[in-house]
């Protein structure tokens, strides 16, 4: 699989959604490019509507750190909208004009009769499959009533495809699942067979972004800094270990504030468990310890940083970068020797 | 389907030693054989130690973002037939539907009476269910209901729209749900939990009950008494040695006055001068009860999805409280706060006839804290364990200790 084929680009700047002191991000587009192009991962809080009942893959919405929004919005590749005002004001208040409203329904039935057709030609292909292999030829010798769906599915082989005749058995949605046979058997017949029609019945949409039909503009570029998102302290380090190329995750479960990934997270085990600190912050040596230990048990470093007050950026990698943030920063990896 | 999902699905950490899958960032490769009846999880250690810039590492990693990207961009769609349509009420930040179909309503929704239903009572109140924020959001999110901004067109509601009210617009006016609350609760709920919003969910709700505190021993001695000194032989030997102890408690003499002792355990007695926290002893709020803090507060009931007693208008008593805890806004719960908070915990002592280890562990009253840091949670039990009540010297038949249990901490009981 090549690598540029089919990655997604999306136009810089580009939105991150606050709602609740929160950065979210909705565009699945968006994420690819984030984690791609700006090694910013994030964390999946959605669930996946084709793999409802677990939880070790999550979907959409992706939220973002305080830090990562904060570095994002520094680096100017993103900026903040206010999604409830937002919103509030289109839908609930009258903001948007019936023609966009119009144009919003138009492309949502649109994307139904897409979804429908498409999984009209899925359900028409498994069938075919099917039949295949169950050859078709014998048929005629079974019990009428044995026969009534099957005949069905011959008759709508023979040119028609309906979207109300999928069989209850083809759908994943466990609503269907939990209609009796009597009900489908019902709603089949209420349903005109409409051998002629080639269009299907269109689906319903949830999409999964508002925008279309919102519209979100960048702030004029030259606005400083000012609304960039407040961050814990700990930012400093994160800035600094960012621009070393590094993926950062939250990291509690592990026992530090972040954790360190070389490449992306999901092909690369994490090397360093990351704690930041202020450059004055007193803390206890059991601390440097008991991190000291975690880290070596697990086959991490444990790695201690901050920002020197007043720094001139003494370490390399800051100065080239000659961010503000990340001047000065230092950081200590602390390892247990078994000596 | 989702039924035999979720029991297909592995309860993470049952024999604490299998890797728990959600701790880390899994390949999304494996989506498809999750999402397929025959789910297998992807075992641990695929993954590489550093980039190392070769092709077969590189295409690697391209084709795990392909297939992510491609699990993200599913599209929720809804079949004509079978679909649930349900209205955002803005007023009340809540949704409802009329006569929703499918299983997971068994376990969600309420009609609301007459005085509470913001319609009044109307012909089709017995039809509308009322969805609260977090249920709505995780349908939703899931791709069970189309929910409609109110107005004439019905014009859908996008998941971001959904996040923006339910979540965004709860915030500014001063609702209950949180992101936190609502990670915990999905969380749960795919796990497969019936999940419900604790009294406790705004304000401190009731003072704790009778069910909070050990039982007031009544004068005729019910069955649990005899359970309770089941370490003393007998109940002469109990009367003996605590007329001993007391007869000798004075403040001049040694504390194991030198004459003929029949067993350590009566020399042990004696040296137990220390006074031990006792939740047996406890039959009711004292005068210095605490307030619980807002930040450690019960905030889910949940029941497990094969209690079969449950149902949705008489729940029952839950199988565990939760209580979600943001980590990055409160820290480490303080002595006063934690009590506070086990105080409103149903007391539930264990089984007597079970081992030591196990009884530290099971406690006398237990709670579960929901730790949620941006969007990732971890549970954590915590039990009010009785050392004081569990003498080592009164054991009898294993006089050198077994060794290898654990503490009394549950440790990652992952809703255990």
């Amino acid at each position: 699989m090549a690598t540029t084929s089919d990655s997604p680009t999306v136009q810089e700047p580009l939105p991150i959604f606050k709602l609740a002191q929160r950065y979210l991000v909705y565009d699945a587009d968006t994420v690819t490019y984030l984690r791609r192009e700006h090694n910013i991962c994030g964390v999946l809080i959605g669930g996946l509507p084709q793999a409802p009942q677990q939880n070790v893959f999550s979907g959409l919405p992706l939220e973002l750190l305080p830090e990562e929004a904060r570095l994002l919005v520094e680096k100017r590749v993103a900026y903040v909208v206010d999604d409830v005002a937002k919103h509030r004001r289109a839908f609930l208040e009258d903001g948007m004009s019936a023609e966009e409203r119009r144009a919003y329904q138009a492309a949502l039935r649109k994307q139904g009769l897409a979804a429908a057709g498409e999984k009209n030609r899925k359900s028409e292909q498994r069938k075919k499959a099917t039949l295949e292999k169950l050859g078709t030829e014998n048929w005629n010798d079974l019990p009428e009533d044995m026969l009534k769906p099957r005949s069905d599915r011959r008759k709508r082989q023979g040119g028609s495809s309906e979207g109300s005749t999928i069989q209850p058995n083809d759908t994943p949605d466990d609503e269907t699942l939990f209609d009796s046979p009597g009900a489908a058997a019902l709603c089949k017949a209420s349903t005109p067979h409409n051998a002629r029609s080639a269009e299907p019945q269109p689906f319903f949409v949830t999409p999964t972004t508002s925008y279309p039909p919102l519209q979100s503009a960048a702030p004029p570029s030259e606005s400083t800094h000012v609304d960039a998102p407040d961050a814990p302290q700990s930012y400093p380090i994160f800035r600094y270990l960012h621009d070393q190329g590094y993926f950062l995750a939250p990291g509690l479960r592990f026992g530090c504030q972040y954790m360190a990934y070389p490449g992306d997270p999901l092909r690369f085990h994490s090397h360093f468990l990351v704690n930041g600190m202020d450059w004055d912050q007193e803390f206890d040596l059991l601390d440097l310890v008991t991190g000291g230990r975690l880290g070596t048990g697990v086959k991490k470093g444990f790695l201690l940083g901050g920002q020197e007050e007043g720094g001139e950026g003494r370490d390399k990698g800051a100065a080239k970068s000659g961010d503000e943030t990340s001047r000065g920063v230092r950081s200590f990896c602390i390892e247990w020797g078994g000596m | 389907m989702a039924d035999a999902e979720e029991d297909a699905m592995p309860r993470g950490g049952a024999s604490g030693e299998e890797p728990d899958l959600t701790d880390e960032t899994q390949d999304f490769r494996f989506l498809t054989t999750i999402s397929r009846e025959d789910a297998s999880i992807p075992k641990r250690g695929e993954k590489d130690f550093e980039p190392h810039a070769t092709a077969l590492q590189s295409n690697t990693l391209a084709a795990s973002r392909h297939a992510m990207h491609a699990a993200l961009a599913f599209q929720r769609t809804h079949q004509p037939r079978g679909h649930t349509l349900a209205t955002y009420h803005p007023e009340t930040n809540m949704a409802y539907a009329y006569n929703p179909k499918g299983p997971l309503f068994v376990r969600m929704g309420t009609v609301l009476p007459a005085i509470e239903d913001p319609f009044g009572d109307d012909e089709r109140r017995g039809q509308r269910v009322w969805l609260l924020p977090e249920e709505v959001l995780f349908l939703m999110n899931r791709g069970t209901v189309d929910v409609r901004w109110p107005g004439q067109e019905g014009l859908a509601m996008s998941l971001q729209g959904a996040y923006a009210m339910f979540l965004g617009d709860e915030g500014e006016r001063g609702g209950g749900l949180t992101f936190e609350r609502y990670a915990v609760y999905s969380n749960l709920k795919r796990s497969g939990y019936v999940v419900h919003r604790a009294p406790t969910w705004e304000g401190e709700g009731k003072v704790p009950g009778d069910e909070c505190y050990a039982a007031i021993p009544s004068m005729t001695p019910p069955t649990w008494h005899v359970g309770l000194f089941n370490y003393y032989t007998s109940w002469w030997e109990l009367f003996k040695a605590d007329d001993k102890v007391k007869e000798e408690e004075s403040s001049q003499g040694p504390l194991v006055a030198s004459k003929p002792y029949r067993s350590y355990a009566e020399i042990y007695r004696r040296l137990a001068i220390i006074p031990t926290y006792d939740p047996t002893a406890r039959f009711g709020p004292d005068d210095s009860q605490l307030a619980t803090d807002p930040a450690f507060r019960i905030t889910y009931h949940v029941w497990k999805p094969s209690n079969t007693a449950y149902k949705k208008s008489a729940p029952g008593p839950p199988d565990f409280r939760i209580a979600v805890v943001n980590a990055r806004e409160s820290a480490v719960p303080t002595s006063a706060q934690l009590s506070a908070l086990m105080e409103t915990a149903p007391y539930k002592p264990p089984p007597e006839q079970s081992q030591l280890y196990q009884k530290l562990k099971h406690g006398y009253k237990s709670v579960i804290l929901a730790i949620v840091d941006q969007g990732v949670v971890s549970y954590l039990r915590l039990a009010d364990a009785a050392f004081g009540r569990e003498k080592l010297y009164e054991r009898r038949g294993q006089p050198g200790g077994r060794r290898g249990g654990r503490g009394g901490r549950g440790g990652r009981g992952r809703g255990r």
